[in-house]
């Protein structure tokens, strides 16, 4: 349809991106192994409470990111039961650019989260070396990657449930 | 068959989100919104009783006309919602913080389960 450029257009004024920065006093390599590199990668990867384990890592155009999301405090594997979650889930990602020490994106596969359709949902983080610091960007889309399963274990999806019976549940 | 949206899944389609942006600017009728989204009519209909549903939207009739405006409340629990999201990615971001910091004193990227 050629209502696709507007489409285009409004998706990217109302789909909600969160951007979060920070500078660190680092070598712009020293942050880039953190993002690609199964070690780096499984250093910080993940929400509290989980911990990542890296089955394939190919920092490369269209390059493999496959790894085992893991439920990993007692709380969490508790929480996760609780919810009749699985305390483990694969994710299959991909590296969608990458331009070393520069910027790279991450576009995972969603597809265990219960009763939501797989879709796609890119992670993007660009990296501004100056002086000894690098600032780093990362550009996230909340609907939804791993962080949310995070947020249902601690109720905020049931908060946005609760959204939904006001708003959504009123019969007309 | 009309199950309940969850407030995201209703902004997910963007045909939606095209209407939700042509009600940015204030209450509009079924037409108007055609004409700026460059929608068909049915379509939009459709979509709006979606957005209707959803708490999104809300209609008053004028005469023969129906107007369609932006209600506050989802976007404002979406905003609050968002907030959350961020506060968890900041924790992450503090977690890469230390992984840095220990990488940089041993010269390789520490291991997250050994150091905790």
């Amino acid at each position: 349809m050629n209502d696709k450029n507007k489409s285009a257009a409004a998706d990217h004024t109302t789909r909600p991106k969160v951007v979060i920065e920070r500078t660190y006093r680092a070598k712009v390599g020293e942050l880039w192994e953190l993002w690609t590199t199964k070690q780096g990668f499984e250093s910080w990867w993940g929400p509290d409470g989980f911990r990542v384990e890296v089955h394939a890592l190919e920092a490369r155009l269209g390059g493999t990111l496959h790894y085992d999301m893991i439920a990993d405090s007692p709380e969490m594997i508790a929480a996760m039961k609780q919810m009749g979650q699985a305390t483990s889930h694969e994710v299959h990602a991909r590296f969608s650019e990458i331009r070393p020490h520069d910027r790279l994106a991450i576009t995972s596969v969603i597809d265990f989260l219960q009763g939501v359709k797989a879709y796609e949902s890119t992670i993007v983080a660009e990296f501004f070396p100056s002086g000894d610091t690098v600032r780093m960007v990362v550009t996230l889309e909340p609907m939804h990657d791993d962080e949310f399963t995070k947020m249902q274990t601690e109720g905020f999806r049931s908060q946005l449930s609760k959204l939904d019976k006001r708003y959504g549940g009123e019969k007309r | 068959m009309a199950t309940q949206l969850d407030t995201f899944q209703a902004l997910a389609d963007p045909t939606r989100r095209s209407i939700v942006e042509a009600l940015r600017n204030g209450e509009r009728q079924v037409n108007d919104i055609v004409e700026q989204a460059g929608i068909h009519q049915s379509g939009v209909s459709r979509h709006l009783r979606i957005l209707h549903k959803a708490g999104f939207v809300s209609m008053r009739p004028d005469g023969q006309r129906r107007l369609y405006c932006l209600r506050p409340e989802p976007f404002r629990e979406l905003n609050k919602w968002l907030a959350q999201y961020r506060n968890l990615w900041e924790a992450r971001l503090d977690r890469l913080g230390a992984a840095l910091k220990k990488q940089q004193s041993s010269g390789k990227p520490p291991n997250k389960e050994q150091d905790t």
